[in-house]
């Protein structure tokens, strides 16, 4: 596809920092998601509200507690940069943590529906012959919920591909390392380069599109199974 | 579908693998350069032209000197900072992130007052107080030097009290610039070296004595590889080539500072 000069480089910068978000927050979001669903302990609520506010927090507001948290002044930030030698903040991985962030509540949500949904019957009978707990896990459930987890992960990554305050605030603008698509268009838009905040937009669109389109379908398919 | 264990696993070290080696990027022969927005078209024009002619890669983040000044206080990996004003470098320094052996002054900035079409524009800060410029688009002072010095002129002026329900604030002055390129503001006072070259619109100099002078001065930061080339960029615009091209964007050198004259 044809886009104005300087659109592509953000733009895969963009699904490369996504697709790692994502990939974390699938990790944690499915055990996260898995305990909600089958444990029953103090405080379940609060961890489910805590992990669903990046959906409804300012992302100035969570970009604020980061920067507290892991910024060169915290000590995080400092223990981090005495060791490697870098600072956490404004680096490739900042990014990745915002997309991570912006797509765990995503995840977590539908991971924790899905795992709800099957029938815990299946899970005891594996039991019963002798499956260990994570082979329980691996073998019989999260297949069983892998549809509404992929759904989950399908809009997670559209929700990290369009992460912009946070990243604007731990990660930077940093051209070909923090300059994902999202940041890349308010600047075209501030520096009046209408074509090439188009053309990004245009991407970004069809991809979140694409992406609510293909969990629709799946949900459909669950329905029906 | 049906995704067994190893098959989950598999998929997920694929995409990990895949992803591998999207992150590992060459970054040997390449500067990171935060620079003040009003050396964007300048500052683009010297880095293609060093490119061509070292082969070493330099990239840029323009922004706002005082929201730039924050990122590298907070570690942003910069190797040079061109910053619009010299207080701001002093304040990098000061924080131990830039290294003040190298600063160095290389550009007084003068302000402009831009306007759309040749009928009706202003000829001077004095006619804004008319109230048919409806916007009046300057960057905002509180963390970019050439809105400090717009509102300082305007006060000075005895301006401002007439114009402050009418201002907008662009976040830099190249987002002030775009205010009124694209027709949200009227009119926008910015730096001048994003109008001299410009052909559409009209500008009006700013009296260079209607504010405090825009000293501008660059110093390199961190310890990066980057630094090395960050070093021959910052001598490439202090040489001959690099202020004859600073020069035609309208900004006034160091060393012409003196005489002050203009392009």
């Amino acid at each position: 596809m044809i886009l104005p000069e300087g659109a592509w480089g953000p733009l895969l910068l963009s699904f490369e920092v996504a697709a790692v978000g994502t990939l974390l927050a699938t990790v944690v979001g499915v055990a996260l998601g898995s305990l909600l669903a089958t444990r029953r302990f103090f405080g379940r609520d609060l961890l489910d509200a805590l992990v669903s506010a990046p959906m409804v927090l300012p992302p100035t507001v969570l970009g604020y507690y980061l920067l507290t948290m892991l910024g060169r002044r915290s000590a995080v930030g400092q223990a981090f940069e005495s060791v490697t030698g870098s600072s956490i903040v404004f680096t490739e991985g900042a990014a990745v943590l915002a997309g991570a962030l912006a797509a765990l509540p995503f995840i977590v949500k539908s991971a924790r529906a899905a795992i709800e949904d099957v029938d815990p019957r299946y899970a005891a009978a594996a039991a019963t012959l002798g499956a260990s707990p994570s082979r329980v896990f691996f073998a019989i459930v999260l297949p069983l919920a892998s549809r509404g987890v992929l759904a989950g992960v399908a809009i997670g990554f559209a929700r990290a591909l369009g992460d912009f305050g946070v990243t604007l605030m731990i990660a930077g603008n940093l051209e070909g390392v923090t300059r994902t698509a999202s940041v890349a268009i308010y600047d075209a838009v501030l520096a009046d380069e209408q074509a090439r905040a188009a053309g990004m937009a245009a991407v970004l669109s069809a991809v979140a599109i694409a992406a609510l389109y293909g969990v629709n379908k799946l949900a459909r398919r669950t329905r029906r199974v | 579908m049906n995704l067994s264990a190893p098959t989950f696993v598999r998929n997920m070290s694929l995409v990990l693998a895949l992803s591998a080696p999207l992150s590992c990027r060459g970054q040997a022969k390449e500067a990171r350069i935060a620079a003040a927005s009003d050396l964007k078209d300048a500052f683009s024009d010297l880095g293609a032209r060093f490119e061509k002619k070292t082969g070493k890669k330099v990239s840029f983040t323009f922004g706002s000197t005082g929201l730039l000044t924050k990122q590298i206080e907070e570690g942003a990996p910069f190797d040079l900072f061109a910053a619009a004003n010299v207080s701001y470098v002093d304040q990098v320094v000061k924080a131990g992130a830039c290294d003040g052996g190298t600063k160095a002054p290389y550009a007084r900035g003068r302000l402009a007052i831009w306007f759309p079409t040749k009928g009706g524009a202003p000829s001077s800060l004095a006619d804004l107080a008319d109230p048919r410029f409806k916007r009046i688009a300057i960057a905002n002072p509180e963390h970019a030097p050439y809105g400090k010095a717009a509102e300082q002129a305007l006060k000075r002026a005895g301006l401002w009290d007439a114009v402050a329900s009418r201002i907008v604030k662009g976040e830099n002055v190249q987002a002030t610039l775009s205010l009124a390129t694209g027709g949200e503001a009227d009119v926008a006072i910015v730096a001048y070296s994003l109008v001299a070259l410009k052909t559409e619109g009209v500008h009006v100099l700013v009296d260079a004595e209607a504010h405090d002078p825009i000293d501008q001065a660059l110093v390199v930061c961190g310890k990066n590889p980057g630094v090395e080339v960050a070093k021959e960029f910052a001598a490439y615009v202090g040489s001959l080539e690099g202020r004859a091209v600073m020069r035609s964007y309208g900004f006034t050198l160091p060393a012409d500072a003196a005489t002050s004259s203009l392009p």
